[in-house]
This record gives structure tokens, sequence and C-alpha cells, in this order.
């Protein structure tokens, strides 16, 4: 491979409902100042600049890397917006992670936003489906989610009340992060009694609506030490596609990031995920992701996700903490998320995690994904 | 250079296709206030404190120098024009107000594209009834002897505007191409679903398409689907959100035509919704039922109902 | 790439192009089947094949396809399913500017790059002016329209040039998109068919500004290993810069380009040239103006004198494609021209070209061509 690659800053909002203080660009501006601050570098340090955010028709403002330019203060930089649906903040990095590793830049700040108050959101996702076929049953990719959660009730046990324990884990974990702004724990007796929006997802199944922006600096091993004398290395970052509507596609287990761990393992040298990371962290944009994701992650076999959850081993506690953060239940601007669920995983091994640091982590993943469940990628991070 | 021919020609009217997603768009604390100053008929502008630049109308951030601390400034109501253009949308000029570092675009009104000259005066001319827009200021007309005007602290600031209603109306009209043409063309003429064979000829992917999505090799012939399948996955919908075009409750089923290896999305209907969750499960079996009306759409099928009646 | 043969980093290569003709209108075809037309070409004389493909990176645009991620719904036309795929939604150039890192890193060994448009289905003027910001820009008319308006009023008054002139390169570049045969063109504008043609932001007349077209191209980049394989001579990418200049039109440096100057600069200094003295250009344009101004930016002329290339001044054979005045595929546009340039070097007897060894290559994108991407290729 080529350079070495660091993440030497990183910084976030702190995410909320509604934002009405600050424009989608002023948004953009308070994440890259907080990552520039903590990479102790001012924009004029960096080479190149990545944005990232969720589908245009989320904000009315189209290709708005145009527009967020001027709040960056990157004017005359090389400028470019990457997209893949609901996992684009993680997209945003791996593209910021090969300008790094193939030379053309020493130091890129990877930026990514949504700013879902402004928008329909549920509209504006459903246009997701093509416009001769299907798109008139659409609900976001809410309906889509839960069908194929019904499936694998079936199939592979994930059961409503494994849910519910990812909803209680992850809204436990958020209690102290302090950019997280769903702040209210919850019983499994609340999640299953709580209301179904698109059964089998209810209520306290869905991430909460957020604005809230994230960035990274990314940098060469040579730059790095001018930062911190302590980067999340890149060991391994990867983003895998599956075609919506192919044949055989399962939809039970995720094939698309099985395919990105298989990969990004081998180049990391991850042979045993469970024994091996300290921590994880997913973009399970409803409680029914994650379950699915720790079999194809290969943190369990599948059918054993249920297993998985209730036995503790995720928790805080356990042996293989997930969302130590509080994942997307705590905070869920799309663009951004699956750069917040890197930026939670480096600070874990730079040991400087806002809320719930496990002690002496120094190995971490992060997944993130979006689309019809078919866009899926995982980063490797270590001390 | 499309590889094939028509397989079977057909002219299909393109599909249209409307969206109107409505906006609560956030101006900031610059644009917030400039915004709403206009009510006073007041110009707001930003003086940023390292560089000096003075902006107007009033920026979060520099776009010359990226500062994103600075003053709020009365600016005045006159100005030059630095440069300007007619299109469809009018005569459009540079405007840099006096004391300005910066021009801005705005309309030029009042005057014609021959009357226009770099450099001459400007001033605004208000409009009434406008709130919360730029457009409180109709546009700036010649003003040959407006005096220079005078960049003053801001005195006072209104609260600035939070949110401004918007909307986005984009229009498609969406070609249906070779394959989806004859599709639509039988579904609304022979209430045929047609899909192609995969490129080994096993079973039947629907939507038809040129190339099978996994190998990328050419599919083969078409072939007809049965109107009978089987519910590959299904959720009921009680979430109401803006856009929506069904009327909750119903079912989301994803359901695989028999012969087909792909899905097609569609609702499963016909029975007391309060037993849906017994009713219609992953497996289910189900049979299309198709309306009166032929529109050449999947809305042809009203919905996809039980094929064991026992279960009803 | 940044000091490429310092860092052991891996050249990179474009093996071969494919692209559809480009047409005002593909009214009989939806955009997955303009996609995998060029796909399934790609390969062929190549060697490899879509199992051979480790990455795909795409250009397109939701505002312009009418559907949220529509990359989403386009991924098995791209063969991309169950590979790495990403977009980068700008016009082709930065797609490929992603997919050479990714080579250049070890990441990968061939990678497809892909980009499409059918603005024919979708309102072009919409898809610039939801570009401007909804608060000041966008409610007073701003848009590309007057943005280009605004650029070639300034050129023309700056320079003493006319709109005879730009009628002159308009004609120029129209005949030789017909002669070279990719453009679809139901009849040849003449200068005089210029300059009546409406107007569209004074000074400029329609055909002054880039015709929306549609289509797709795909571009297939490997790595040397590769690349000496499938090829005799393989067409090295050397150099590549971009820049993005401010969102305020008004605060751009007047009467010049200068995210071009900075994105050519750094494109030049990456390939080691001292001087622009490339065999081939291949540059975006958002009108005949702006062409203009991109060609004196790419200091393939002074300022105010990139008219003098149309008397055969300097070495180098300029948009011998037509470039995007009469074909503008809006999120392709780049590839296009990488497209192109890269059918120049292979192919040289096509366009009377005697042995070319370089190119450059421009792409651009934004109301007023805010973004610049710059590319340079070595045979």
């Amino acid at each position: 491979m080529g350079r070495h690659v660091g993440i030497v800053g990183v910084g976030q909002t702190h995410h909320s409902r509604r934002r009405t203080d600050v424009s989608q660009a002023g948004l953009v501006r308070e994440a890259v100042d907080r990552a520039l601050a903590d990479a102790k570098l001012t924009i004029e340090d960096i080479d190149s600049v990545v944005v990232a955010s969720g589908p245009v028709l989320f904000a009315a403002v189209n290709q708005p890397e145009k527009w967020v330019v001027d709040a960056i203060g990157a004017a005359l930089k090389p400028l470019v917006r990457v997209t893949s649906g609901g996992g684009t903040g993680l997209a945003g990095a791996l593209a910021g992670y090969y300008q790094v590793a193939g030379g053309f830049a020493d130091r890129v700040l990877v930026v990514a936003y949504d700013k879902l108050s402004e928008g329909a959101l549920q509209y504006s996702i459903s246009t997701l489906y093509d416009p001769f076929w299907g798109r008139e049953f659409a609900v976001g990719i809410m309906g889509f989610s839960a069908a194929y959660w019904r499936a694998r009730m079936d199939v592979l046990g994930h059961t409503e009340e494994a849910a519910a324990m990812v909803a209680v884990k992850n809204r436990h974990n958020a209690m102290n992060n302090p950019y997280a702004h769903v702040k209210k724990e919850v019983t499994v007796e609340d999640v299953m009694n709580s209301k179904p929006l698109a059964w089998p997802i209810k209520l306290l199944d869905v991430p909460p609506i957020s604005d809230g922006a994230a960035a990274v600096v990314l940098s060469t091993e040579k730059l790095a030490a001018q930062s911190t004398d302590r980067p999340a290395w890149i060991h391994g970052m990867g983003y895998f596609c599956e075609a919506d509507n192919a044949a055989a596609r399962s939809l039970l287990v995720s094939e698309p990031l099985a395919i990105a761990a298989r990969r990004v393992y081998r180049t990391a040298g991850i042979t045993n995920p469970r024994r091996q990371f300290d921590v994880v962290e997913v973009q399970e944009p409803y409680t029914c992701f994650e379950l699915s994701y720790y079999e194809s992650l290969g943190l369990c076999a599948p059918g054993e996700a249920a297993e998985l959850i209730r036995s503790g081993a995720t928790s805080l506690s356990g042996d293989i903490p997930v969302n130590p953060s509080g994942g997307c239940a705590g905070a869920n601007p799309i663009g951004a998320a699956g750069l917040i669920r890197l930026i939670e995983a480096a600070a874990q091994v730079m040991g400087k995690a806002a809320g719930n640091q496990i002690p002496n982590a120094k190995l971490a993943l992060a997944q993130s994904g979006g689309g019809w469940a078919n866009l899926r990628g995982v980063a490797v991070l270590g001390a | 250079m499309l590889p094939k021919p028509d397989t079977f020609p057909i002219d299909m009217a393109p599909l249209k296709s409307d969206l109107s997603m409505p906006y609560t768009l956030t101006p900031g604390r610059a644009a917030g206030a400039f915004l709403a100053e206009l009510g006073q008929r007041r110009i707001v502008g930003s003086r940023f404190k390292k560089s000096g630049n003075v902006v107007v109308p009033a920026q979060d951030f520099c776009p010359l120098s990226g500062d994103s601390e600075f003053e709020f400034v009365e600016a005045p109501a006159t100005g030059t024009l630095t440069t300007f253009t007619e299109t469809a949308e009018g005569l459009i000029g540079l405007i840099r107000i006096d004391g300005s570092d910066v021009d801005f675009p705005h309309r030029l009104v009042d005057t014609s594209l021959d009357d226009l000259r770099i450099g001459m005066r400007v001033e605004a001319v208000w409009a009434d009834g406008i709130d919360n827009s730029i457009l409180a200021i109709a546009g700036f007309r010649s003003s040959p002897n407006a005096p220079v005007g005078m960049i003053r602290p801001l005195t006072d600031p209104a609260q600035a505007v939070e949110v401004i209603p918007y909307r986005l109306d984009l229009h498609y009209e969406h070609a249906f191409g070779p394959y989806y043409g004859r599709l639509f063309d039988e579904i609304k003429t022979q209430r045929r679903i047609m899909g192609v064979r995969t490129p080994d000829g096993e079973g039947a992917l629907l939507p038809p398409r040129e190339i099978c999505d996994v190998t990328h090799r050419p599919t083969g012939t078409w072939v007809e689907v049965k109107q009978t399948g089987t519910v590959r996955a299904m959720s009921i919908i009680n979430l109401e959100f803006v856009g929506q075009k069904q009327a909750p409750p119903y079912i989301y089923a994803e359901i695989m035509l028999d012969g087909a290896l792909t899905r097609l999305i569609h609702t499963v209907s016909g029975f007391d919704m309060s037993r849906a969750k017994e009713l219609v499960k992953p497996g289910t079996r189900v049979r299309a039922v198709w309306r009166e009306t032929q529109t050449g759409s999947l809305d042809d099928i009203s919905h996809f109902e039980l094929i064991d009646a026992d279960a009803k | 790439m940044r000091n490429s043969r310092n860092l052991n980093m891996d050249r990179v290569a474009v093996v071969a192009s494919a692209q559809t003709e480009l047409r005002p209108r593909w009214s009989g075809a939806q955009h997955v089947d303009l996609i995998s037309a060029v796909v399934a070409s790609v390969f062929k004389g190549t060697g490899l094949s879509i199992d051979d493909v480790d990455f795909v990176i795409d250009s397109g645009s939701d505002v312009l396809d009418g559907r949220s991620i529509s990359n989403c719904g386009f991924l098995g036309a791209m063969g991309a399913h169950h590979k790495e795929e990403s977009r980068v939604e700008e016009d082709g150039l930065w797609a490929a500017l992603y997919g050479t890192t990714k080579i250049a890193a070890g990441g990968a060994q061939v990678g497809l790059i892909i980009a499409y448009s059918k603005p024919s289905e979708s309102d072009v003027n919409l898809f610039y002016s939801s570009q401007c910001e909804p608060f000041y820009q966008r409610p007073v008319g701003f848009d590309h329209r007057a943005a280009s308006g605004i650029q070639a009023q300034r050129y023309l008054a700056q320079h003493g040039r006319t709109p005879a002139d730009l009628a002159r390169i308009t004609a120029k570049r129209w005949s030789d998109a017909a002669r070279h045969g990719r453009v679809q063109i139901a009849s040849l504008p003449g200068e005089s068919d210029v300059l009546s043609s409406a107007n569209v932001a004074a000074p400029l007349r329609a055909l002054m500004m880039a015709r929306p077209v549609d289509g797709a191209v795909a571009v297939l980049l490997a790595s040397e290993e590769i690349a000496r394989r499938t090829q005799r001579k393989p067409v090295w990418i050397t150099g590549m810069g971009a820049s993005t200049d401010r969102h305020s039109f008004a605060a751009r440096k007047a009467g010049a380009l200068e995210a071009c100057e900075v994105a050519a600069r750094s494109a030049y200094a990456r390939a080691g040239w001292d001087k622009p003295g490339a065999s081939i250009a291949e540059v975006s344009a958002s009108s005949a103006v702006s062409e203009l101004m991109v060609l004196e930016s790419l200091g393939l002329a002074v300022p105010g004198r990139g008219m003098d290339l149309l008397n055969g001044s300097g070495n180098t054979a300029i948009n011998l494609s037509g470039g995007a005045l009469p074909a503008d595929p809006i999120m392709a546009t780049g590839l296009v021209r990488l497209s192109e340039a890269v059918r120049q070097l292979t192919c040289p007897d096509i366009y009377g070209l005697e042995s070319p060894s370089s190119a450059i290559v421009h792409g651009a994108g934004g109301v007023g061509m805010q973004a610049h991407c710059v590319m340079t290729l070595e045979i």
C-alpha cells in the first residue's frame, strides 16, 4: 500500500433536533473549526478538502460543497464532494484516505454534515425508489428495512426483544456522550410498547432526526507528529456495494458488508474480530440493523446476534463493546453519521473519547452504510 | 452505440414525475439579521475583525478571507454597478454598495440593457409587502446623483430570522427505454408481466433489463412471469409523512412473482388490517388484482390478494 | 502525483475508454441503457473484463436524474455489484482523480470510472440555480446564465473582443464535433446562425452557451503492471490538480478563472512540466467566452489572446472533439474530455495528428465554472 495515513484531529458539533442559529454552511464551519483545533492546525495547513453530505433533496441545495467552501475557508483548494447515501461520511473519509495514501495531498480535511430539520426526510428518501418501480409504496427506507427485519426474524431469530435491547444499550451509552441530543434511557418494555411506525419497526427503534456536522484531519505519517503523538492509524478501509435488485440478493446477511469486512480485515491482519477489536462503532439507522451487523462483521455467527446482545457482550462492560457513543440512537445527522462513527472509533484508540472511553482501547472497528442497505463500508483503526 | 436494437419498439410518452419538496431553511446569524432588518428598510453588512473587510449583504464568513469573527454594520442603500447581463430572469447586475469590499448580484429595475453603464450610480428600490426575503429590495435603479453613502455601526439590530419556508419544484420526463417500454406496454395492453431471462436462462429478471446485474452479461429472451407470487418481506405502515402516496395503515410488501428472481414492490390487502401480522408473512402466497383502468404502470395492479381464501 | 517517483507510488494509466454518441435527447434509452452500453464496450481489446475491475467511481446527479442516491439504482448497469463504489458528483474528471489516487496508493489495480447525464429528462436551469445559496443569490435570479453573461461582458470589454469572435470559435467547435462524429448534430450552425440565435445572457447568444446533451462515458484506469500487459503504449496520468473557487461569484477575481490557473499550475508541477507544452488539449466550457478564459488560464495563450489559437498559433491541438460547446453532458463532460484526449493520443490518424505525446485535460463544474480539475497525460 501507499503511504501510511493517520487521523490526527477530530471534531463534531453538539447535535440537535433543530439548529435555528446556524445555516448549513455555519454548521459545517463549527465542525471544521473543532477538528482543526484538535489537530493544532489552521485551514492553511490543509492541502485538500472532501465534503460529504446526504442526498441533496434533504436540504434544497444542489452540489452544496460549492456553497460551503466559503464557510470552510477553503477557496482555491482542491475540494470535492463524495456521496454514498447514508454512509457518505465514511465514503468521504475513504476518498480522503486515498488522497493521502496516493500522494495527492499530505493533509486532507474531511467534513460531513446534514441539517435534516430543513427538509421532508421520508419524502426525500422515498425518491431513492425507481419512479417506475415501487416509489408509490416507499416509506423512506423504513418500510423496506422493516420488511427485511421481519424476514430475518424467521430465519435468524432477530426478535423484537433483541432489537429493543439494542435501543436500551445505545440510549444508555448516549447518556454520557456530550454531543448526543437524545438523552433518555428506555427499557425493553418501553421499546416494545412504543408506537409502531413500520412494524416491526417501532418509534423507539428509530434514531432521532438531527442537525449536525463532523470533521477529521487525515495526515501522512511524517506530518502527524505536528498534531498529536497519538494518531489513530488507518489499518484498512473499504466501501462495497450490491446491485439493489440483483437476482439472489438475500438481504438476510448483508453481503456487501461481509465482503467489506473480509477485505479490510485481511489488509489489517484481523483474523478473529470478536477477540481482536477492543471497541466497535456501527451506524444503525434502525435497531434491527445493529443485530445484522454483528453477524456480517463476524462478531458472531449468523443467527447468534440476538444471543450476543442478550449476553451483554456488546455493552460497555462486555468483551466487545458496540457503540459506546450511543450510535445513531443519540444523534443522527445522516450524512455525517458515518464520519461520526469513524471519529468515535478514532477517539477511542487516541484515548480521548468524549463519553465512554473503553480502557486501553488499541484496535477499533467502524462501520457505516446507506442506500437500500446495499452500500456498506468498514474501517479498522489502531493506536 | 446502444448495442441492441429495440427488441419491441414502443412509442411510449415519457413518464412524468413531479417532486414538490417543502423546506424550512435557516439563514444563520448574518443572513438572518440582514433579512430581518430589511423590514426596517435597513441594509446590514458584516465587518470582519481580522481583515477589516466589509461585506454587504452580511455574511457569516468572509468570502475573501474565510474569517468568521465579525460585527454588524449598517450600509447605505446606494452603490455602483460593476457589471451586468440580461437573462430570462431579467436584468441582473453586480452591485457594490458604498463602503463594501465585495459586490453582490441583484436585479436592475426601471431601466433597459441599453441604458446600463459600468460604474453607474444606483440605489435600492424597496418593495412593499415582502418579508424575510432579499426581494424586499425589488432591485437597484439608476441614480446618477446619489451621494456616496457611509458604513455605520448597526444600532438596535432586529432579531435574526431563524427559519424561511422554501419549496423546490422538480419536474421530470423519464424515458421508458426498450425494456421498461415493453414491460409497461404489455402491462397496459395485455395485462401480462414480462421479465427477461438471466444469461443462464434460469428464471426471469423483473423489471427486465439489458444486462444481468451480477455478471454484467447480456440478459436473455423475454419471458412472462406469473401473476402469483410469494411475499419475501413485509412491514405494516402506520407512519404518516409529507409526500406519502398511500393512506396508512397498509402493507409494504416485496413480492417474488412465480418465475421471477427479483422483487416487485407493492401492497397486500383485502382483509382486516388488524389481522395483518398473522395473515401476511414472508412466504405468504399472493395474487395480483388488476384495476379497471389501464395506465401502463404498476398502478394498474390495485393490490395483491391472499391466495388462500380461508385465511381471510 | 506529488513526487510520485520519489514516493515509490504506482503509476496509473488510462487503458481504455468508451462513450455513447452525445445527443440532445436519448429518448429511446434510460440511464441504465446508456451506462450499461459503455461499460460493456470499454473492455474491448484490453483483455480485461468486468471481473478484473476492483472498484467503480461514478459521476451523476440526483437532481438531474430525479432520484435520490441515484447511483444506488444504477449499480448493476455500472458493473459495480459486490465491488467498491463511490460517487463523486462533478463532471467525471474528479471521479477519475479519485480513481487515480486509489491505484497510486496500491489499493487497487483496475478501476472503472463512469459518468453519465440525461439532462433532457430534467431542467438544466434549475440544476444550476439550485446550486446557488438560497438566501441572496437564488431569489434574485442569479444563476449559471447570469454568471456566464457577466464573464462575457467583462471579457469582451477588457480585451476588445466582439460577439463575432465568439461566433467564430463556436462555429469552429461545432464543425469539429461534426467531423469527428461522436456528437449528434441535426444542422451545423454557421457564424451568422450563432450571432442570430436567441439572447440568453447578454452578450451571449444561445449557441454561444454549452449545449446540454445526454450521454455516458466509461474510462478504465489501471496500475502500471496491468497497463503494460494491456496496451502497447499506455497513456499515463502524470499530473493532476484541482481547485474550487469561492461560492460568492462576486468575490472571485474579476475577469479571470483563478481556480483554473491554480489547478493547472498544480497539475503541471506534479508532471514536472515547466510550461504547458502539450500536443493536445481537451477543455470544458460553459460558454464560448469561458472556453477562451480556460485556454488562457491553462497557459495556452496569454490573457485576452485565446482567439489567436484558432489561427493555428501554438503547437497544441485544441478541442478537436469540438469540446463542450456543441456537447455538454454536464455530469460527464470532464470524463468525455479525458476519453477524447486518450483517443487522440492513441489513434492520432483519425484526427490528422502526428505522433502526439502529451495532453492537457480540463474539467469544470458549478455556476460560473467555480471548480476546475486539470490532468496531464503522457504516452
